[in-house]
């Protein structure tokens, strides 16, 4: 209490120093007329009572010091002190402090926006939803390690077999048609188990959510559930939206509420506008199975924890319920274990492809920063030996050394947190800059991504850590600074620091590794968009239509795309046209199929595996790939063919040693087919991955319910096709929306676009970086350089000419650059062998890089030796 | 060096509040002369060192100060005890007399004593 009361009034008087000031002066001064007086009294002379009664009082501002340290609180008013200095040294200096500033700041903005993703994926896998990182998934596991999903009948076993387990919830993905006869449009919806939204814990914007006994009976409750967005730019946000009917998949379904704002579904980053009760499913997917069908796999399972279960607890039920389905049911489940995973282990989907970039990026952009730190200690450094003398004088006026220090610091963590502030800005602005991805294959996507206090926070830390990384050598300099060294020092022996050199070598191997990582990353991408995918994408519109919302049998699947297609080529601007299950360069990838193929034994276990697309005859022609042997397939109306398959050249080689393909047959699960032809390699994942044996199939013998249309237009503009395929389709069947239309080479950008975002950082951190590294040798240079003016002055006034100078100043920095650069080379060079290329190396990078690194590094040594070169021997010689 | 700034003004606190406490409020020269007429050679030195005391106990609320007229009719600062700083006497003054009963008892003992 006492101590409290304290503190409260020295706060206080810190506050009002001046006043106080004021009234212990008055003190002394009447202590002193008093005493005075009375030594008058005692008969000493008017002067000599005076000195007496001084003499008496003790030192005045010893005391005053004493008073002061007594009264307010020392430690703040030091800092305070040591930031108004801090202030003022960094303003003397706006140049050094601009580099230093914006530098860290790049650095800490690009590691706090990366940090933001990760932070997303592991604390905030769901936006609105609290505690969104407890849920766990669960996760049905085959023995060949494919996470095929859950059935619905699965899911209501497990509700009550894993009593470990609390509020399990289930839900599937699915594209819905959305609107009026001929205006539909496709929206991104989830089927969910009635306790959906109880058990994530949300409440309706307006209106109210479904409720658990909604999902109970089959097709009872026509009702959905809209996103706060799509209420937003459907409805205008109007509370009337509520009881309104929504037309989807031909079925009217009542809308009984709005979710909260930023809840966008349970699988980030893709983004669901609609969510209707599971039990709707066959109502609305044209009376599928998916609910009485253990075989149909098409739910998600997430639950968390019951308070006091554990998670082995969990998984040991889980896997027990597991073994007695397949048990139970064999022709569904047999075989079929199962995991239960944290969120962020995701073993699928678009979360999966997340988190392996993304722990790269921060792992390479760590180091970056960890380089812009050594390149500012670099300059702090270089600058405080420039101070030295006045860092002398301080001492020798008695400030203690960790006074010395702590104005140091204050200093430079002035800057780092300038830094950070900065830094934290542009994160802002990155992660809304960022938030937007184009649609990604058939999903809209948006990153709910945003800087809250915990990335705040990783700024702010990333910021203190850099400057007390990039305080350490200037503070160890100064701790061994001597009183007298500072004051001596100038006129005398030059300091050579090692730690200067030091530093330098290794800011220099920091930005090599960096800087080859970054030339390999560029390099994959540019390479990713120049090679050649052995089709021709240009000229091509694609375009997708789905009919699974009728359940269609084969026979009507085969007659539409027959039907679209005929209708289709029959378009004057079209010069061919077809139809195929899968698009090559998607992001999510082709499937493979496997197979065995007549005349091959398998000498390993397993099987052997193609890609695998189904495509109607024309697919090669619009593709532009050519049929090496046979022929295209029958025509889609061709009932007399047997069933028909073509494979690529890969194929030919790897599973039948290039013996003579055409005749034999391909055994797969869907059935037997006839190699009818033998197509030539092209890309169907990447551009630049290696050959891959690839399966096509007739769309005639297999027909599908998705088709991606492609069509190869006459005038070299495919984008003016769209208005007439949509046409097409309309008359066809006015309920089906043509949807995701683009242009192939729109289809390939928005696949790499993943990929561009860190291609995108590295270009511009790259050349920055190599910016840094050359700042950071010149300060050094320029400072060592000029510490050793009276030694250059000497040397020219004995002869020697500036060209030797020069060389000499570079030969001794180049020496501790290139053994730092060789370093980083050696290990840049290591990881990329073990790591990323696997065992190839890219010549040109490291051998360009380095040599753009250490010509950078030269001309940084060079303007400064040469100007050091370039004085006046006797000016040298008078220099101080 | 601390440690003795410590002790110094632990005693002369207690002094300050026994003068106070005594003769009533007074201003700083004229506790000074009451605790050096006292204790003789304690203060001779720096009767300046007073001042850092008489703040650190105004703060702990155990005095109070005001503005008054000195003898010589000049502005001087008067100090007085408050009723917390008397607590605080008769606290510090039972916790002083047991100290020292039980350092003198350790003067005075023999070594047959302690064995």
């Amino acid at each position: 209490m006492r101590f409290l009361k304290r503190f409260l009034s020295r706060l206080f008087n810190s506050a009002t120093r001046r006043a106080n000031d004021e009234r212990l002066r008055e003190e002394i001064e009447e202590h002193i007329a008093l005493q005075t007086a009375e030594n008058l009294r005692a008969g000493l002379s008017g002067v000599e009572a005076r000195r007496q009664a001084m003499l008496k009082f003790g030192g005045v501002e010893a005391m005053k010091e004493d008073y002061r340290a007594e009264r307010g609180l020392l430690f703040i008013e030091n800092l305070l002190w040591d930031l108004r200095n801090a202030g003022r040294s960094i303003s003397r200096m706006p140049g050094l402090a601009a580099v230093i500033i914006v530098s860290l700041a790049i650095g800490i903005g690009v590691n706090t926006t990366i940090f933001s993703w990760i932070q997303m994926i592991l604390f905030e896998p769901m936006p609105a939803v609290r505690g969104a990182a407890n849920f766990l998934l669960i996760e049905p596991r085959t023995e060949t390690g494919g996470y095929p999903g859950a059935s619905w009948l699965e899911y209501r076993d497990l509700q009550t077999q894993v009593p470990a387990l609390r509020d399990i919830v289930a839900f599937q993905t699915v594209a819905f048609n959305v609107g009026e006869t001929g205006r539909t449009e496709r929206t991104h919806g989830q089927l969910v188990s009635g306790n959906y939204f109880s058990a994530l814990g949300l409440k309706p914007a307006i209106g109210r959510l479904i409720r658990p006994e909604e999902a109970e009976r089959t097709g009872t409750e026509p009702v959905v559930v809209i996103s706060y967005d799509y209420w937003q730019t459907r409805f205008r946000g109007a509370p009337e939206a509520v009881g309104q009917k929504l037309h989807v998949n031909e079925r009217d379904l009542i809308v009984i509420g709005v979710a909260p704002r930023d809840f966008q579904g349970t699988m980030v980053p893709l983004k669901f506008e609609l969510w209707v009760p599971a039990t709707m499913t066959p109502a609305l997917l044209g009376g599928t199975r998916d609910l009485e069908d253990r075989s149909t796999r098409a739910f998600s399972l997430i639950g968390m924890l019951e308070p006091g279960a554990t998670r082995e607890e969990a998984q040991a039920q889980f896997s027990t319920a597991m073994a007695q389905f397949a048990r139970d049911y064999p022709e569904a489940s047999a075989g079929i274990g199962g995991e239960i995973l944290t969120f962020w282990k995701a073993p699928r989907g678009p979360q999966r492809l997340l988190i392996s970039g993304l722990a790269i990026l921060q792992g390479v952009m760590l180091l970056l920063l960890l380089a812009v730190c050594g390149n500012t200690a670099n300059l702090m450094l270089a600058r405080g030996s420039t101070r030295q003398r006045e860092m002398a004088v301080r001492v020798a006026l008695g400030a203690g050394r960790w006074r010395i220090v702590s104005l140091v610091l204050t200093e430079n963590m002035l800057l780092a947190l300038l830094g950070a502030g900065l830094g934290a800005a542009m994160a802002v602005w990155g992660t809304t800059a960022l938030r937007v991805a184009p649609m990604i294959g058939a999903f809209p996507i948006l990153f709910p991504t945003r800087v809250d206090e915990l990335t705040l926070a990783f700024a702010i830390l990333l910021g203190a850590a850099c400057g007390l990384i990039f305080s350490a050598a200037p503070v160890v300099h100064l701790i061994r600074l001597g009183p007298q060294d500072g004051l001596r020092s100038n006129s005398n022996t030059p300091p050579r620091s090692r730690a200067r050199k030091a530093l330098m070598g290794v800011e220099v191997g920091l930005a090599m590794v960096v800087l080859i990582a970054a030339a390999l990353f560029l390099q994959s991408f540019r390479s990713a968009r120049q090679t050649d995918p052995r089709f021709r994408p240009e000229g091509v519109l694609l375009a997708a239509y789905d009919l699974s919302g009728r359940n269609p049998d084969e026979a009507s699947e085969r007659e539409f795309a027959a039907r679209l297609l005929e209708r289709l080529r029959t378009l004057p601007d079209v010069e061919a046209g077809a139809i195929a299950t899968n698009v090559p360069l998607d992001l999510h990838g082709i499937p493979a199929r496997s197979f065995t193929v007549q005349g091959r034994v398998r000498t390993e276990p397993g099987q052997d595996r193609a890609i695998s697309n189904t495509v109607t005859p024309g697919y090669f022609k619009v593709m532009a790939i050519p049929l090496l042997e046979g022929n295209d397939f029958a025509e889609m109306g061709d009932r007399a063919a047997p069933a028909q398959a073509i494979v690529n050249e890969e194929f030919v080689r790897r599973y039948l040693n290039g013996a003579d393909a055409i005749g034999r047959r391909i055994q797969t699960r869907g059935g037997s087919f006839a190699i009818i032809g033998v197509a030539r390699n092209s890309a169907y994942d990447a551009f630049d991955e290696p050959a891959q044996p690839a399966v096509y199939l007739s769309y005639r013998d297999r027909p599908a319910d998705q088709g991606e249309i492609h069509l190869r237009t006459r005038t070299g503009n495919e984008t003016a096709l769209t208005s007439e395929a949509r046409a097409v389709l309309r008359d066809l069947d006015p309920m089906l929306p043509l949807y995701d239309v683009r242009t192939f080479s729109q289809h390939i950008e928005r696949n790499l676009y993943l990929r561009r975002i860190p291609a995108r950082m590295f270009a511009v951190l790259g050349p920055l970086l190599l910016g840094l590294a050359a700042i950071g040798i010149y300060a050094v240079v320029s400072y060592a350089v000029a510490r050793r003016t009276r030694e250059i002055g000497v040397r020219l006034a004995f002869g020697a000419t500036s060209a030797r100078v020069v060389l000499q100043i570079i030969r001794e920095n180049l020496g501790v650059i290139g053994w730092g650069a060789a370093t980083g080379w050696v290990l840049a060079l290591v990881i990329s062998v073990r790591a990323i290329t696997k065992g190839a190396i890219d010549l040109p990078i490291f051998i360009g890089v380095p040599a753009i690194l250490l010509s950078a590094a030269t001309l940084a040594c060079w303007i400064p030796a040469r100007r050091a070169s370039r004085i006046d021997p006797m000016a040298a010689l008078r220099h101080e | 060096m601390k440690q003795k700034t410590d002790v110094l003004q632990g005693t002369l606190a207690l002094m300050v509040l026994k003068t106070l406490d005594v003769l009533g409020p007074l201003h700083g020269y004229g506790i000074a002369r009451r605790i050096e007429q006292i204790s003789g050679d304690l203060l001779a030195v720096n009767q300046g060192t007073l001042y850092p005391v008489l703040l650190k106990l105004e703060q702990e609320g155990a005095i109070a100060s005001e503005w008054g007229a000195s003898e010589n009719n000049r502005r001087a600062r008067f100090y007085r005890l408050t009723r917390e700083g008397r607590k605080q006497l008769q606290v510090e003054t039972q916790d002083w007399e047991q100290t020292a009963a039980i350092i003198g008892r350790f003067f005075e003992a023999k070594a047959e004593d302690l064995s």
